[in-house]
């Protein structure tokens, strides 16, 4: 309605709104892309690794004496933590998903050491493997216990079937239905065959930021050696309970040893997305700092339009202006300041992703956030506003006559 | 028409009380041209100001056109000020980042006109006012007289019952005061009912009719000036 003059006036006006324009343009543009990193972060961090998080724990076990026998000494510990009160099942394993550490080998479709491998996490367990860690097997069948072997560290070996993940197999075989991997073999270590017996419907490798964090498998083997690594699932609730106790138990059963590094799954979960989680923190709250020192900054510059222009006030009220009209002439003053801002912002925002994308590899923004933006700075103008707009309608009509 | 019937107006503060009118009594008719005098704080502008709705009288009967304005809340005072009431200011009172179009434009707004009769009111009074050609002006390029006549364009778009003037030269060396004088004269001319504060008694002569206010009051003593012919 009265959108002409207030623009024109806006523009002799320049200076003083062109920097809260910026301002809100900047804002825009940050709060934009901060959102869209947060979005990325929560979006990595809200991804199941696949196994029972809530109730494993996992601690190592560390034998000092070069004379005990090694593979005995860990199949009467599993034997102990399996009969365990409170616990549903236990393996020895080399590491647990998202902990940073774990090994990985190459997998081929061919034994030809020249072709492109598939790289996938590895994690060695018995038939209790898929129990312990609480996995949902797709397709095909769990290891027999016939099956596990003991590592020679003499012999260059690699047990000869595995379980993988339905993300590996389609990985490997993108236009296949998973369950047709069952019974393909593969090769890992250059040229060893492995035969595919299993497919769980996920488990994630040890490394949350690694593209293939969705490629892992099991392989049927105790590697022990003086130092190994105990994972133990609790039933649902018992794992405080359970985790000093069965610590203290393997403890006091050899005494060749140190038993420690006793973590929950919880604590690795969340460790591991620590950088990720704090930079969540940190855009937030930097999102809605800048936020607020834009709408302070609209209050200032409103308030101080306001006092710059009482006289004017006061005349429009004397040419009949009503309280209603005074305010909506700020609001709608704001409205236009901050439109200009905004659509400056998205284009902004839109560059800066684009640039981001290109160097950071980060994803594009949602098409949602700029109006979502747009629509929440508008607002946060409208609020700021609102006192000073409220303090022009006080201003009397008779300042009309009365000041000079 | 216009009639206040002792019409009184107090400023209160923390310490003191300024009675700036009382018992004030005054009638003013359809056409008239009435020039109001008197010394500096006698209170010729809280006259006008209560004349033109922009104060409230603390006591008394204000009529306007024949309606008690009493006891009518701040948005009909504002429609009856945008419809009846034309205001010329001292200090001309243009809207400084807008030019002379939008200035002239402003009441006609606030009225509700629509496009094509806002153009076409604003060309009228522009034209009467002998400013036609520099209406994408503002004020700051335009001579105080002026400056002046975009204001009484201003006043005169929404074809006011009243225009009401405080001091419309005050601001003005004597040729544009002059000048403003003629365009107020004509305008009176022409049918609008016309107030107008001065302490020129010069300027006061021209008009039909002299107020002269002292102490808040309408004067009854020897009058100061000569008072032009009497009109019907
Ligand atoms: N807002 C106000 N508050 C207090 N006193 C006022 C106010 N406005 C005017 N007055 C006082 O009222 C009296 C009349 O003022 P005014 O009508 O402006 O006189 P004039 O226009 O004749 O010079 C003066 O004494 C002035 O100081
Ligand atoms: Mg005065």
């Amino acid at each position: 309605m009265e959108f002409g003059p207030i623009w024109r006036a806006l523009q002799r006006n320049k200076t003083s709104y062109v920097l809260i324009a910026l301002q809100i343009a900047v804002t825009m543009a940050i709060m934009v892309n901060a959102i869209n990193i947060i979005q990325e972060r929560s979006e990595q961090m809200a991804r199941p690794s696949g196994v029972d998080e809530a109730n494993i724990f996992y601690l190592t076990s560390n034998i000092f004496d070069p004379e005990a026998d090694v593979e005995a000494q860990i199949a009467s510990d599993l034997d102990a933590m399996r009969n365990f009160p409170g616990v549903v099942d236990a393996i020895a394993s080399n590491s647990v998903p998202l902990s940073g550490s774990g090994w990985s080998e190459g997998i081929r479709l061919e034994p030809d050491p020249n072709l492109e491998s598939t790289g996938i996490g590895v994690f060695f367990a018995d038939d209790h493997g898929i129990n312990t860690f609480g996995l949902n097997l797709v397709a095909g069948r769990n290891f027999d216990p016939a099956e596990i072997t003991w590592h020679d560290y003499e012999s260059d070996t690699w047990p000869p079937l595995a379980i993988m993940t339905r993300a590996m197999v389609e990985e490997l075989w993108p236009d296949e239905p998973y369950e047709n991997a069952v019974g393909k073999t593969v090769f890992v270590h250059r040229t060893k065959p492995v035969q595919i017996i299993g497919v769980t419907e996920r488990m994630q490798a040890a490394w949350n930021s690694w593209s293939g964090v969705e490629r892992s498998m099991l392989v049927p083997e105790w590697r022990g050696s003086s130092f190994s690594r105990y994972v133990i699932r609790t039933e649902p609730g018992r794992r405080d309970e359970v985790m000093p106790q069965l610590e203290e138990m393997l403890a006091a059963r050899f005494d060749n040893r140190i038993v420690r590094s006793v973590r929950t799954m919880e604590e690795t979960r969340e460790r591991s997305y620590l950088l990720d989680s704090s930079m969540v923190s940190i855009l937030t709250f930097i999102v809605i700092v800048l936020t607020a020192i834009t709408g302070l900054g609209i209050v200032g510059l409103a308030s101080f339009s306001v006092a710059r222009r009482t006289k004017q006030i006061g005349t429009r009220r004397a040419l009949g202006a009503t309280r209603p009209a005074i305010l909506r002439y700020f609001m709608l003053e704001n409205f236009l300041i901050s439109t200009v801002g905004v659509v400056g912002g998205a284009i902004i925002a839109v560059g800066l992703n684009m640039w981001m994308v290109e160097a950071f590899g980060l994803q594009r923004i949602a098409w949602y956030l700029i109006p979502g933006a747009m629509l929440t700075l508008w607002f946060v103008g409208q609020v700021a506003v609102l006192g000073p707009a409220r303090r022009a309608t006080t201003v009397p009509p008779a300042l009309a006559t009365r000041s000079v | 028409m216009l009639r206040m019937q002792d019409v009184s107006k107090i400023y209160r503060t923390d310490t003191v009380e300024t009675h700036a009118l009382r018992q004030f009594s005054l009638q003013v008719n359809e056409g008239e041209f009435v020039s109001v005098t008197g010394p500096s704080g006698s209170g010729k502008t809280t006259f006008l100001n209560i004349a033109g709705l922009l104060e409230e009288a603390s006591g008394g009967i204000y009529e306007l056109d024949g309606r008690d304005v009493a006891g009518l809340n701040d948005s009909e005072r504002s429609r009856l000020r945008n419809e009846k009431i034309g205001f010329i200011f001292q200090s001309f009172n243009l809207i400084p980042e807008l030019d002379v179009f939008d200035n002239v434009d402003v009441p006609l707004r606030y009225r509700g006109f629509d496009a094509a009769e806002r153009r076409q009111r604003i060309e009228r009074v522009l034209d009467i006012v002998g400013l036609a050609s520099r209406s994408k002006h503002l004020p700051s390029q335009l001579s105080g007289g002026q400056q002046q006549r975009v204001a009484i364009a201003r006043a005169l778009a929404g074809d006011p019952r009243f225009l009401l003037a405080d001091e419309p030269t005050g601001n003005l060396d004597s040729q544009m005061a002059d000048s403003v004088m003629e365009l107020l004269t004509e305008i009176n001319g022409a049918g609008t009912t016309i107030i107008m504060v001065t302490h020129e008694p010069s300027l006061a002569e021209r008009a039909q009719r002299n107020i002269h206010v002292r102490d808040g009051q309408v004067f009854d003593g020897e009058p100061e000036i000569h008072l032009a012919a009497q009109t019907a």
